[in-house]
């Protein structure tokens, strides 16, 4: 087992850096999903279902749809503020 | 950590398959190596660094939005923002950002 003496290899060993950016990447993004998603469901909860009934109710269904895209749309909203602003 | 954990059996096996490839860049390249390393490894901190960075912007996009929504939007949601609304929500944030940076003069002080 004399690794001294070969010529050396072109490619690194598997696990690259790339691999773990990626990861650190993709953990991020679904850690943000999650942290959006519960916030979503407990703001439309609140807006929505005022009065819990056996089922849901059509208008309590597009309370739902239409707060789901308020608030992805308000997300937009704060971030270009944030960003726009000329002290 | 100390000097004899470096020859534990599990960071050996962690390192083994870096040794000989490792040792062979070294042998081949001499000194180029270490400049090379030292900008890959700079690269990578930067990166890492900028991740940190869009995180924390993620972060505070998502408390304000959650917070200027509770100001802001105080009925049932519709199906467009009214116009006071969406001023609320940009007020919300830039009126925020103002307050920061009260806070930070004053705690300089």
């Amino acid at each position: 087992m004399d690794s001294f003496s070969s010529p050396s290899s072109g490619s690194p060993p598997k696990l690259s850096t790339d691999d773990i950016m990626t990861q650190l990447r993709t953990q991020l993004e679904q850690a943000y999903a999650e942290e959006f998603l519960e916030t979503v469901r407990g703001k439309c909860f609140d807006k929505c279902i005022t009065k819990p009934g056996s089922s849901l109710s059509g208008s309590e269904s597009s309370c739902i749809s239409r707060c789901i895209d308020r608030y992805m749309e308000a997300t937009g909203i704060i971030g270009k503020a944030l960003f726009n602003q000329r002290h | 950590m100390d000097p004899s954990s470096m020859n534990s059996p599990e960071l050996q096996n962690l390192l083994a398959p870096y040794d000989s490839w490792i040792l062979g860049k070294l042998l081949d390249a001499g000194g180029k190596v270490a400049t090379s390393v030292k900008l890959y490894l700079t690269s990578v901190i930067e990166y890492f660094q900028q991740e940190k960075q869009k995180a924390m912007i993620s972060e505070m996009i998502s408390k304000l939005t959650s917070a200027c929504w509770d100001k802001c939007i105080t009925g049932s949601p519709g199906s467009k923002f009214s116009s006071s609304e969406a001023n609320c929500l940009t007020n919300c944030a830039q009126r925020y950002m103002d307050m920061s940076l009260i806070i930070m003069k004053r705690l300089q002080q």
